[in-house]
């Protein structure tokens, strides 16, 4: 008995020790590989176009690539069309559902076993970058996504190597992520909808409410963006926020505005999880809605489209009276991006597929059957997007918005009290020490 | 000071009960509105009033009909699968484990039981990462088999209840079993195990509910096998960013259904579970 445990284990650690070996070896070849795909012409325009030379010697290439759930159908039919280009090449691809939010954390926990191509949200992309687990953009492919997609998308996915130190493409950008206002037309008209006041004003008279999770870092930040606060990268330790240089005196201003109308309109003015907008706004027969207009964000335009039906009207954000001047409101601004593995054993494929994903007509396809609001220059302009009120409405809003890049660990919660603070019962804004309520909360952001 | 004692009981009691009722009423809120608004069909995704508007048994059905990439009954028969798996195999060495430290004299079994109870106190989730390396090194990560080994291979360390209520039967029956030729295996199968009825059920138990409820070992080596998962990580998927606004509801439906294979065991099994705890703890 002693002697068959003995082998077997013996067994399993040789097993265990060879398997490791394998796998690190491919690791590092990979690795190496692809940075090498920086030869011949770029081609130009927004077309997909792509030299067969570019596979190099990869044949047979398997890859794993994620998407979030409501994109998995649209996704495979895309990636079978991708196989079709090119079929003496043999690419077989593994459609996995993976949500953007997650896909940095799983990336990191174990890059061997993630995707060779994954969607993420921007602001996964200083983390992946320092790890190290995403590949840059073939530099080849880079001159065509720079030249096809709007400036801020295309500077939202670059950022410095940390060894060359240089700005370098990192990602293909493959759609804009925000929030913009999402109104009951029969609540709130066209015309009320372009400013906060009037909103508020008519839902109150409605007796409905306004939603807006102002608890959140990213809503709230809303409320210092729009008094001039803006995001200005990173210090040199990778960790601490910059801020631009903003007139304190009109940020407090601008927060005491929005207190003031928080309190105003309390019981109107309600601070909750973006999810309840779309379920206030249903009405069954003796319930009736309860949601009169809210902030949010386009991955819920359906929820919000099939509830609302003729009634739903969305625009980008509305203005607010700050020392009788109105301003317009400042979003923070978001892209999904589809990135390359770094580990991927075929590297080239990979980057292909992801060039091709982010193509003009894939964005198209994305845009017109998902709603999702395009980057691609021509597809921007194009009547699919025109005609979405949802993405005119987004896109309407990017105008008035700051980037989620660069965002330090520590500014979300810091801005989430900011707002909860704001719409606090227990503040009075008239009394309130505004002005150390924001210092605080940027001293707190820097982690001072 | 009220001298009656009949009214000083009453108030007592009252006082008692008023606060018995109100822990209750804490203690029961979360699971009945669980349940109240598992059975909810209203239109809206998130539940907006205490009590639901309509009731209807539709979110059990797009539980198991609305298949997307979320696909709960895969999930429930992967975790029956490893349940029943894990169950069978660690109910096993964890009462072989505790006969031979109870029954057999050996060198060093004080020193085997010490080993075995200081390992023990190691959080289980301490070596999770290395656990992973290891699977992923014999390629087994992503898969239900790797799960069943980590659920059942470690068992055996949770002999001492078994042991406990081992130590209770007399000794004085192997000796008769001996005596008519039963040699050490067929004790164990033939008379201690048929005596042990109460601390089998408990052990049965036990090791019954762990996969339904474990979370953290089971998402760490699942990573993105939707297909694999079981219904602990899937329950938390359907609740994530992405899903929350359209599976909400569904959620609830599924968390009850979690509970029901457990609870059928456990009544059937009952009387047996409290024997088995109080048994097993008589001797250490």
């Amino acid at each position: 008995m002693k002697k068959i445990v003995a082998l077997v284990l013996a067994a399993m650690m040789i097993v265990a020790v060879f398997a490791s070996c394998g796998n690190s070896g491919e690791t590092t070849s990979s690795g190496s590989a692809d940075s090498g795909s920086t030869a011949s012409s770029a081609e130009s325009g927004t077309g997909f176009n792509v030299d067969v030379a570019d596979f190099g010697e990869e044949k047979g290439a398997t890859l794993k690539v994620w998407g979030p759930d409501a994109y998995v159908k649209l996704l495979k039919k895309q990636c079978d069309a991708f196989t079709k280009k090119f079929p003496d090449k043999g690419i077989k691809i593994n459609v996995v559902a993976q949500g953007e939010d997650t896909a940095a954390t799983n990336m990191l926990s174990d890059a061997d076993a993630a995707a060779d191509v994954f969607g993420f949200a921007s602001d996964q992309l200083s983390r992946l970058v320092s790890a190290g687990v995403i590949a840059p953009v073939a530099t080849k492919y880079a001159e065509a996504i720079t030249a096809s997609n709007l400036e801020a998308a295309v500077s939202a996915s670059t950022l410095q190597n940390p060894k060359t130190k240089e700005d370098t493409l990192y990602a293909f950008p493959e759609t804009g992520n925000g929030y913009y206002l999402v109104y009951d037309k029969s609540v709130v008209s066209d015309k009320d909808a372009g400013s906060l006041e009037a909103i508020l004003a008519d839902c109150k008279k409605a007796g409905k409410k306004f939603i807006m999770d102002a608890g959140n870092g990213y809503y709230s930040c809303v409320f210092a963006f729009t008094g001039g606060l803006k995001i200005d990268g990173l210090e040199d330790d990778g960790l601490t926020q910059k801020f631009n240089d903003y007139d304190e005196k009109q940020v407090v201003a601008t927060l005491k505005a929005f207190s003031k109308l928080m309190h105003d309109y309390s019981g109107t003015f309600t601070s909750l999880d973006v999810a309840n907008i779309a379920s206030g706004f249903v009405s069954t027969g003796k319930k009736k809605s309860v949601c009169g207009a809210g902030i949010d964000g386009n991955w819920n335009s359906t929820p919000d489209q099939e509830a609302l039906g003729d009634n739903f009207g969305a625009t980008k954000l509305p203005t607010i009276e700050v020392n009788g001047k109105a301003q317009q409101m400042i979003s923070m601004y978001g892209y999904k991006m589809i990135g390359v593995n770094n580990a991927s054993k075929y590297p080239r494929t990979a980057q292909i597929l992801a060039y091709y994903l982010s193509s003009e007509e894939c964005q198209t396809q994305r845009c017109a059957e998902l709603g999702w609001s395009p980057t691609n220059n021509t597809v921007v302009e194009s009547d699919v997007a025109k005609k979405n009120v949802a993405i005119s409405a987004l896109v309407a809003q990017s105008e008035f918005s700051v980037a989620q890049v660069n965002i330090a660990q520590t500014f979300w919660d810091p801005m989430g009290n900011l707002g909860n603070k704001l719409i606090a019962e227990d503040t009075n804004p008239d009394k309130y020490d505004f002005t150390k309520l924001f210092k605080d909360t940027v001293s707190n952001i820097k982690d001072e | 000071m009220i001298k009656s004692y009949k009214l000083r009981r009453g108030l007592a009691n009252t006082f008692i009960y008023i606060l018995l009722a109100v822990l209750g009423i804490i203690w029961v809120s979360p699971l009945a509105y669980l349940v109240i608004q598992s059975f909810n069909t209203g239109k809206e995704q998130i539940p907006q009033t205490l009590l639901p508007m309509a009731y209807g048994f539709d979110n059990y059905i797009a539980l198991f009909t609305n298949i997307g990439s979320l696909n709960f009954p895969r999930w429930y028969l992967n975790t029956f699968v490893v349940a029943c798996f894990s169950c069978v195999i660690s109910t096993i060495s964890v009462l072989m484990v505790a006969y031979a430290f109870s029954r057999l004299r050996f060198k060093s079994r004080k020193k085997f039981i010490n080993v075995g109870m200081i390992l023990g106190m190691f959080p289980g989730f301490m070596t999770m990462i290395a656990i992973y390396y290891l699977l992923k090194a014999m390629g087994l990560t992503q898969t239900l088999v790797a799960l069943v080994i980590c659920y059942s291979a470690g068992a055996g360390l949770g002999f001492q209840i078994s042991k406990g209520f081992f130590d209770t039967i007399p000794r004085a029956l192997d000796e008769a079993a001996t005596i008519d030729g039963a040699n050490k295996n067929q004790i164990f199968w033939k008379i201690i195990l048929p005596m042990s009825k109460p601390i089998v059920v408990y052990t049965v138990l036990t090791s019954f509910i762990g996969p339904w409820t474990d979370f953290i070992l089971a998402k760490i080596i699942m990573g993105d096998a939707r297909d694999n998962y079981t219904v602990a990580i899937g329950l938390q998927q359907m609740v994530s960013l992405e899903f929350k606004t359209r599976y909400f509801k569904q959620f609830l439906s599924g968390s009850v259904l979690v509970a029901v294979p457990v609870t059928i065991l456990f009544l059937k099994m009952q009387s047996y579970y409290v024997e088995g705890v109080t048994a097993g703890g008589v001797k250490g």
